[in-house]
């Protein structure tokens, strides 16, 4: 193509580009959410699990420490933060152990006699009466009067301070100045996002909000406050992810450009042969944004990688030019087997869309268009970029030595063999789990934070996040009475220290029926008045002081019945709307657990409710997922494996020839598989993914190798190609394998040994090297 | 405030009030009776109740009733607990009973002969008759403390303080009768019997 046409060709490609940029840059919306990367789950368990890890009050709990001043500044510290986050919506729940009337808010003050369980054993007659204004003066003349002294008028029998005690978290950590405090004189607080836990952004945003509220502080010179749970660990595991993942990906950037620079001794070549992966990232990206409301993250961070396959199609171009041809030329003379390449790949990627789970089927959707998209353009736009004179690679010295050594390498028959036996020698004997099913050992964190976490946990008595108790009724209110039946069973639990607490649904919101018990059970004006009068016989009070007390009792009398949506209005009501939810038909309560000493005695409690009661195991819950979701991927691949066998042979119209593509890559990839596990590595998802894209690329190399072109400068191209294509693979997934973070090592480690391996083997196992 | 000016125009009644403060210090574990009326506007009589108080050192002071119901209070590490005969124990936070505070402040620094930590507390106005009698007026320099508690007068003579009128901002008010004084209580106690019983009558 002459000069102005590939000008032109340059600006509408790099316009189109453009363009898609600023579409993607429009549309695009990044979501975090951990969760769009697990299987839908099937079982009733697995469903809970998924709305546990992400909205479950257990994994939306902050710890917070205040420490490094003296307990009464750091109580006073705690005070003011706890104040300044219950005015901010990010938080739904804030508690540092001092109890607010005002959580209860005056609308729902009467409610009190419904809601404690004073009036199940007492009624409000003279005696009960007498007993407790006879205790009231002893608290006037107490230390405790300036307390109560307010109170007293509308609330005589201290029901108020009574639902306070009962709704402080069960096992409260100790209370020193008002707040709570651990052994280690931190002041404690617990902060219940809105966020959920798992979407690392979002809780990102909660955490900086509560470091910024305490900076803003104007007292907070020289204390310092630390946040633990759930929340804060899905942000350090991403920030650390994403921080190792940039720091190797700059300096591998800069070692791919200098290793084409040196390949091919052409900027222009270099910076051209760029513009096919760019429009594949774009084009996959705005593919995803057509299809999926929301592109997770991880797609794009692992899209990107899996798209590496896709520098392979201009490196191979750049490779396989004469000096004499025209790149259009070599282009068409490649194209069949960059073709069978392309398709190779797309189906094995195609696997990843076969798997049914949200955030696989985008990689899918983003590496198959990105891989079509680099292909296509390679084929027919880039070849009339490239300059028309280039420095054909066949001539260099070093390479035509190289190809020497490769042709004249010993490849008996058996290697095939000794490989194939050693792989499965190795793979046998290979000592423990092959599967590794707890993703959490994939994001790692510090041993001090999880130990901290521990501490503080124990310290404030927060709930358990691996154990939940599930109750299962036709309604809110069976759910809310199953809740109350329960209570003495759990309660004898606790006497036994099979488990250190239980928080219920009933705790919060006593069942209608309970309710309807304790409103029949309240006088009427006349009796009360009567009642009130013959117990303040000879008491000191003035008359008519406990008026409020007696409308509160009236007004209780006619209330409608709590529910929780009415509940809902009211900080604890959250609180309860949390521990219960409607599924399929029936309602669930979540109840909490603290301290699991005895998990049988739980399970025994949990089967002798006749199915009502469940214990549920977060962690095997999450790792029946796993297995579930490794099945339905070893499905995909094995659905793959077989289209790929067919695309192959059709491709290369040969059983024979598609027995020497994929028979080394076949070996390669369990050589990967049993040397990582004679490594003592369990094989997680990640290393599936990782081991799917090392088979793409040595599947590539397989391909060229097979290629029997007869002509030596050629042979010589394909091994320049494939050099160029393995160090710089080499390159990228070496430096992750020196990562720290597992995730990273596992992909890094896995395509680094899969492509040394792919590319040995592909070497030793090309049929006409041995005829040569 | 104008105390303060007061105080800083009369030095050599700045240091009388500090060579009073010192005299009345006594070493910590120091036990004195007392017998306390509390006039509340919810009741129609005032609430007697006799035991002894106790300052156990630091910031430790134990209030322990007799008469007429058996109950132990006690003030620790910002800490209020009430044990009472056959009830559970409470306990709450010494910033939720700010009068407690105030008398934590007071006593300690009275007990403790700590004239400047009265003073940290406290702006401290000083009268004195000439029969020996005298009037120490306290009135808390925080704000909040002295929107319920505005005013602490203890009245005594020579190094033995006799009476705590502790005013309360809602006009409650609490009389402690200390030491030999204590035996003093009136079977229906006033404000004015009691007034003019410390006032060194």
């Amino acid at each position: 193509m002459r000069r102005p046409g590939r000008v032109t060709l340059l600006v509408l490609w790099l316009a189109a580009l453009a363009l898609l940029g600023v579409f993607v840059v429009k549309h695009l919306t990044v979501s975090t959410d951990l969760r769009s990367f697990m299987p839908a789950p099937t079982t009733p368990d697995q469903r809970l699990l998924m709305e546990q890890v992400g909205e479950g009050p257990g994994s939306r709990l902050l710890l917070l420490a205040i420490a490094g001043k003296s307990d009464e500044q750091l109580a006073n510290l705690s005070q003011q933060l706890s104040a300044a986050l219950r005015k901010d919506a990010r938080y739904s729940q804030v508690l540092n152990g001092s109890f607010d009337i005002g959580e209860l808010d005056d609308a729902l003050l009467p409610y009190r006699y419904l809601l404690s369980p004073t009036l199940d054993h007492q009624r409000l007659d003279a005696a009960y009466l007498r007993d407790q204004l006879e205790q009231r003066l002893d608290d006037l003349s107490s230390p405790a009067a300036s307390l109560l002294k307010g109170l007293l008028p509308r609330d005589p029998t201290l029901e108020v301070l009574k639902l306070a005690e009962r709704w402080s978290p069960p096992k409260s950590p100790e209370v020193v100045q008002g707040v709570w405090f651990s052994p280690e004189h931190e002041a404690l607080l617990l902060v219940l996002t809105r966020a959920p836990g798992f979407d690392p952004d979002a809780q990102a945003d909660a955490i900086d909000g509560i470091h910024r509220a305490f900076d803003a502080l104007p007292d907070h010179a020289g204390a310092s406050v630390v946040v633990s749970g759930p929340g804060y660990f899905s942000v350090v595991a991403n920030a650390q992810t994403r921080g190792q993942a940039e720091w190797i990906g700059r300096i591998s950037t800069v070692g791919f450009i200098v290793l084409l620079l040196l390949a091919y001794r052409s900027i222009g070549s270099l910076l051209f042969s760029a513009l096919p992966i760019a429009s594949a990232a774009l084009a996959g990206i705005a593919a995803l944004i057509a299809l999926f409301p929301q592109v997770h993250g991880i797609t794009l961070a692992f899209g990107f990688t899996l798209l590496g396959v896709a520098q392979e199609y201009p490196i191979r171009v750049l490779s396989h030019r004469r000096a004499d041809e025209s790149a259009v030329q070599s282009v068409r003379d490649l194209w069949p087997l960059l073709l069978t390449a392309i398709a190779s790949a797309c189906i094995a990627y195609l696997a990843f869309f076969a798997s049914g789970v949200n955030g696989l089927r985008q990689l899918a959707v983003f590496t198959v268009t990105g891989l079509l998209v680099a292909g296509f353009s390679t084929r027919y736009l880039l070849p009339y970029l490239l300059p028309t004179r280039v420095h054909d690679v066949a001539g260099m010295g070093w390479l035509v030595r190289a190809r020497r050594i490769v042709d004249h390498l010993p490849r008996p028959r058996w290697i095939p063999a000794l490989v194939a036996v050693a792989t499965v020698l190795m793979l046998a004997f290979a000592q423990g789990l092959f599967w590794q099913n707890d993703l959490s050992a994939l994001t790692p964190l510090p041993r001090d934070l999880l130990m901290r976490d521990a501490r503080l946990r124990e310290a404030l008595g927060a709930p358990d996040v691996r154990y939940l108790l599930v109750l299962q009724a036709a309604d809110a209110q069976g759910v809310l009475a199953l809740s109350e039946r329960m209570e003495p069973a759990l309660d004898a639990l606790v006497a036994r220290h099979a488990v250190d607490a239980v928080e219920l649904p009933s705790r919060y919101l006593p069942s209608e029926a309970v309710q309807r018990a304790r409103q029949q059970a309240l006088p009427a004006r006349p009796a009360l008045d009567a009642a009130l009068e013959q117990a303040e016989q000879g008491m000191p009070f003035q008359p008519g002081l406990f008026k409020p007390f007696v409308d509160d009792v009236q007004k209780a009398r006619e209330l409608p019945l709590l529910t929780p949506q009415r509940f809902a209005s009211s900080p604890l009501g959250q609180r309860l709307s949390g521990m219960l939810a409607q599924r399929d038909g029936h309602w669930l309560g979540l109840g909490t657990l603290s301290g699991v000493h005895d998990v049988d005695a739980l399970q025994a409690l949990a089967r002798d409710s006749g199915g009502a009661v469940r214990l549920l195991d977060l962690k095997s819950a999450a790792e029946s997922l796993v297995v579930d979701y490794r099945t339905r991927i070893l499905h995909a691949l094995l659905g793959a494996t077989v289209l790929l066998v067919v695309a192959i042979v059709v491709a290369l119209r040969s059983f024979r020839r598609a027995w020497h593509v994929l028979a080394p890559m076949t070996l390669a990839t369990f050589l990967v598989l049993a040397v990582e596990r004679v490594a003592g590595v369990e094989v997680s998802l990640f290393h599936l993914v990782a081991l799917i894209l090392a088979a793409g690329l040595g599947l590539h190399y397989a391909l060229f190798f097979e290629r029997d072109t007869g002509d030596a400068a050629e042979q010589r191209r394909t091994l320049h190609a494939t050099l160029v294509c393995v160090l710089s693979a080499l390159l990228v997934f070496g430096m992750l394998a020196w990562s720290t973070i597992p995730v990273l090592r596992a992909i890094g480690l896995t395509v680094s040994l899969g492509v040394a391996f792919h590319f040995c083997l592909s070497i030793l196992m090309a049929p006409h090297a041995r005829q040569d | 405030m104008l105390s303060l000016c007061a105080n800083a125009s009369a030095p050599e009644d700045a240091a009388t009030t500090r060579a009073l403060v010192a005299s009345l210090g006594r070493p910590a574990p120091a036990r004195t009776p007392f017998a306390e009326a509390r006039f509340m506007k919810m009741l129609d009589k005032p609430l007697v109740v006799s035991g002894q108080l106790a300052w156990l050192g630091e910031d430790r002071l134990e209030r322990s009733v007799e008469h007429p119901n058996r109950e132990v209070s006690t003030i620790a590490n910002g800490e209020v607990t009430q044990q009472r005969e056959g009830r559970s124990t409470r306990s709450f936070s010494l910033k939720r009973a700010p009068q407690l505070q105030l008398l934590l402040d007071s006593f300690v620094a009275l007990l403790g002969g700590d004239a400047s930590r009265l003073e940290q507390a406290f702006v401290v106005e000083h009268h004195a008759d000439g029969g020996g009698h005298w009037t120490l007026t306290l009135t808390p320099r925080d704000a909040k403390l002295a929107q319920t508690v505005s005013r602490i007068d203890i009245d005594g003579s020579g190094n033995e303080p006799h009476c705590m009128r502790m005013q309360e901002a809602d006009g409650d008010v609490a009389i402690d009768l200390l030491g030999a004084y204590a035996a003093k209580m009136p079977d229906a106690p006033t404000r004015d019997a009691l007034a003019s019983l410390c006032g060194g009558g």
